[in-house]
């Protein structure tokens, strides 16, 4: 299976599952089926504004054997880039997209003996397609979704409530995690996906409880945080561009018209990596090793920034 | 044949106790004290012992509520009771083993089939460095080789006693080192005490 | 049309193995330049390139039924030589789908694909195999899926499970080696099984692959050529069978060094696969006689210059000390120093009758 380029798509339906939440389901602009998607794999959505384009991460809900469609559900954010208004607000049945090949980030763990799910509002969207693949194994697992009381029955709605190996959890004070880690048989996998705070106490449960760190994994698409502004300049195409505070390296580059290469836009891919020329890189990815980023003659331009006021790629 | 530069031979470090664990399992293959950083510890640490071979089989039938490590006839013998003791335990487990080579890795691939992984397993090197030798044309097990050459007791070929060792099997690969010639096998040499 | 398969070729005993023309010409010749050193020589697997094999992403070839016969062979007398460990079964059905999928994509004269919901239609009309089965149902097919599907194409596979920062060669299909062996390899990690080659982990040669590896993005595989050389046109030269075939490096003379020996290189291929996050490897063999090799003028003086300029412990590590010299004497006469193109191409699309 060979994909270039992107995947030409239809919004094929639109559904509406609670006051912030819609999920959005996608067809294959063409004769052929989607490729088959990993469970808890992610695509990149291109949405075209009239005023800038924005290229955003959302996990798959549908199942790797579902290639005639492909769902995300997205919450609406308030203080956002835009991208979920513009999905929300103006996206409609029939319009065009392009989809990126999907990508996994967040594989079942192979060897796990069983499998603890633990998601936190939207952070469920993953696991949702975790589920059947799981069932479909014969797995052992739990998943336990923690959301705000107001939307416990809109994630009931979306799970089921008939398997008892399901919870959701409805809490107005902070999620409490030990009684869900503690006596767990040997070879035990957590998975987490939400806000980065119940991630990180997922992870210090586990760990208070003697879990090894690779036992415990997470999945995020947090935004990249932003930094001081710099100038980047592209070596090829002769183009200067003002990398603002609130924007990343990547983001400037697509927002003056170029197509940079670009993938789980997380800094764990490497697709992004550009050579440097000149100028010291700021690295924030999770791609290169202590001498890569010692010698500064690479960026990873999803997440990187730079430390000196200007940056020049080979580019 | 010259074979050696293999990197990726175990490397063994001197096993230390890990505090983020919450229980601990040492497994002592040779009759031996426990290791130093064991006794140390302030860690509620559970040992396994082989007795000494002149105890002759004789390991004492544990009565209930004794203290002390539990001890085994033979490095066989505890073997055959870890995968039934780990399939009683939970998360948070450290299993620590010192012993031989081979016995080792028998360890190593018990662990993980009961769901252990790298992180929650140490293993150091005590003892013989005698070889487990796997012959790749037959596939029966020389035990204790200590020479550069062995006869295959199950094939009778002459094999090159290899530093590309199988964590899976527990064992080096033999490969027969008259192959391209046969009959012109090189003296054997003492390399492996 | 299709493709001429040559059906009763063989691979051992009478060595009945030829190329025709057509084969030697699209043949993958390694070198690109007059010398040979390792590197992290992966590139894209697209599409199209210096070669006709690297058309499809699994090529067939006029070997195609002979190959599979042989595999059949080398199974019934060794069964081990194919084994995948219990956790990869998500990655035997992503395997099972990706071959059968190309193959009925790339050559639908040859193969027939029909999928309806699980239920799926498999037709492989060179080998006579017509199967219905369900998708993931095991028990619908008449062995394991990776098993099934591999003893249908033709190279070596490995499944690589990717876990805890690296990659474990967890199951395999492997009976055209040269020279390692799955039984004692399988469930490895990367730079356990690369242990035995020589100078490559002194360059870093791994450790980059590796990290390289670790990122492969499903739906863009790559691509990389490796090569060695057989006597014989041998596709099992597995160190189980050494004692059998070990001994024909002896008999090589200045009279049949043309006939006998053969250059045998690998296109190795990488796949990310969807449901299991694994990676399949896929070790596509490939054999010329140095005969035919010296057909096209431009391989046999490159192939003279890198033999001569080979490191020793690469020529001892690929198996050649004891012919070497041989070829090299056979070859010097045709070389006459001249510049040669950059790049595997033959430069020729017809054949010569040799230099002698």
């Amino acid at each position: 299976m060979i994909i270039t380029g992107s995947l030409p798509a239809r919004v094929a339906g639109i559904d509406s599952i609670s006051p912030t939440l819609k999920r959005f389901r996608f067809e294959p602009d063409g004769p052929a089926e989607f490729p088959t998607a990993a469970p808890g794999a992610h695509v990149l959505v291109t949405l075209r504004g009239p005023e800038r384009v924005w290229k955003n991460a959302y996990s798959l809900v549908t199942p790797p054997e579902e290639r005639g469609h492909y769902a995300i559900i997205v919450r609406r954010v308030e203080p956002s880039r835009g991208g979920s208004h513009f999905l929300h607000d103006v996206l409609r049945s029939g319009d065009r997209v392009e989809l990126s090949a999907p990508a996994s980030l967040f594989p079942i763990a192979s060897l796990a003996r069983k499998h603890i799910l633990i998601g936190g509002g939207i952070g469920i969207t993953p696991f949702l397609s975790y589920l059947p693949v799981l069932k479909a194994r014969g797995a052992v697992f739990e998943l336990h979704q923690f959301c705000a009381i107001s939307e416990a029955e809109t994630f009931r709605g979306l799970l089921g409530t008939d398997d008892p190996r399901v919870h959701v959890h409805g809490t107005g004070g902070r999620p409490v995690f030990e009684p869900i880690l503690a006596d767990q048989p040997l070879g035990t996998h957590v998975y987490t996906c939400g806000p980065e705070g119940l991630m990180r106490a997922v992870a210090e449960t586990a760990k208070g409880l003697g879990w090894p760190a690779n036992a415990v994994h997470q999945e995020s698409f947090a935004g990249a945080a932003g930094g001081r502004p710099f100038i980047v300049h592209l070596a090829r195409s002769g183009q200067t561009i003002l990398v603002e505070e609130s924007q990343t390296l990547l983001e400037a580059l697509e927002g003056a018209g170029i197509e940079a290469p670009c993938l789980c836009r997380g800094g764990a891919c490497g697709v992004c990596l550009l050579p440097v020329l000149d100028g010291e890189p700021e690295h924030r990815d999770h791609v290169l090793s202590e001498q890569e980023r010692a010698e500064g003659k690479i960026i990873a331009t999803c997440l990187s920034r730079a430390k000196s006021d200007r940056l020049t790629l080979d580019y | 044949m010259i074979d050696q530069g293999i990197k990726s031979r175990p490397q063994y470090e001197p096993l230390r106790p890990d505090p983020a664990g919450k229980r601990h399992l040492l497994l002592v293959a040779e009759p031996t004290e426990r290791p130093d950083a064991f006794l140390a510890a302030e860690l509620d640490v559970e040992t396994w012992i082989v007795v000494p071979r002149d105890a002759e089989g004789v390991a004492g039938i544990p009565l209930p509520g004794q203290g002390g490590p539990r001890r085994f006839r033979s490095p066989r013998q505890m073997l055959d009771c870890l995968a039934p003791r780990l399939a009683q335990e939970r998360m948070g487990l450290r299993l620590y083993a010192t012993g031989r080579e081979d016995f080792l890795w028998e360890i190593d691939g018990i662990a993980r089939r009961a769901g252990m992984g790298k992180g929650e397993i140490q293993l150091a090197h005590a003892g013989s460095h005698a070889r487990r030798i796997f012959c790749v044309h037959c596939r029966t097990y020389n035990e204790g080789v200590t020479t550069t050459i062995v006869r295959c007791g199950g094939c009778g070929a002459h094999l090159f006693v290899r530093d590309h060792f199988s964590r899976r099997l527990s064992a080096f690969m033999g490969v027969k080192v008259d192959a391209e010639t046969p009959g012109d096998v090189p003296p054997a040499e003492q390399a492996y005490r | 049309m299709g493709i001429p398969f040559k059906t009763d070729e063989t691979f051992r005993g009478d060595f009945s193995y030829r190329n025709s023309d057509a084969g030697v010409l699209r043949f993958p010749f390694p070198f690109g330049e007059d010398t040979y050193m390792y590197s992290v020589n992966i590139e894209p697997h697209v599409r199209g390139g210096p070669s006709p094999v690297f058309e499809h992403p699994f090529d067939v070839d006029e070997h195609y039924v002979a190959e599979c016969r042989e595999r059949a062979l080398v199974l019934q007398n060794d069964p081990k030589r194919c084994q995948v460990l219990p956790h990869m079964m998500p990655a035997q059905w992503d395997t099972l789908e990706l071959i059968m999928e190309s193959l009925a994509g790339d050559y639908p004269e040859h193969f027939s694909l029909t999928r309806n919901g699980a239920n799926w239609h498999w037709i492989n009309r060179p080998l006579n195999i017509d199967q219905r089965f369900v998708f993931g149902d095991a028990a619908t097919l008449p062995c394991e899926p990776f098993e099934y599907i591999t003893r249908q194409a033709q190279g070596d596979f490995t499944l690589q499970d990717q876990r805890d920062d690296n990659l474990y060669v967890d199951g395999g299909m492997v009976t055209t080696q040269a020279d390692w062996s799955l039984e004692f390899d399988i469930g490895m990690t990367f730079h356990e099984w690369h242990g035995p080659v020589p100078l490559a982990h002194n360059l870093g040669v791994f450790d980059r692959a590796l990290r390289y590896l670790l990122r492969l993005q499903y739906g863009h595989p790559v691509r990389r050529l490796n090569w060695t050389m057989t006597i014989n046109p041998r596709l099992d030269t597995s160190p189980e069978n050494y004692p059998d075939w070990g001994p024909d490096r002896t008999t090589v003379t200045p009279d049949n060094v043309a006939q006998k020996v053969h250059l045998r290189v690998e296109l190795q291929t990488l796949f990310r696969l969807p449901r299991s996050n694994a990676i399949l490897f896929g070790i596509r063999c490939y054999l010329i006689s140095l005969q035919d090799i010296e057909r096209v003028e431009k391989w046999r003086k490159r192939l003279h210059r890198v033999l001569k300029t080979l490191p020793p412990e690469l020529a001892d590590y690929k198996g050649l000390t004891r012919y070497r010299d041989t070829i090299i004497q056979r070859l010097a006469p045709m070389d006459d120093g001249t510049p040669l193109s950059p790049g595997i191409g033959p430069d020729q699309t017809a054949l010569g009758t040799g230099a002698r």
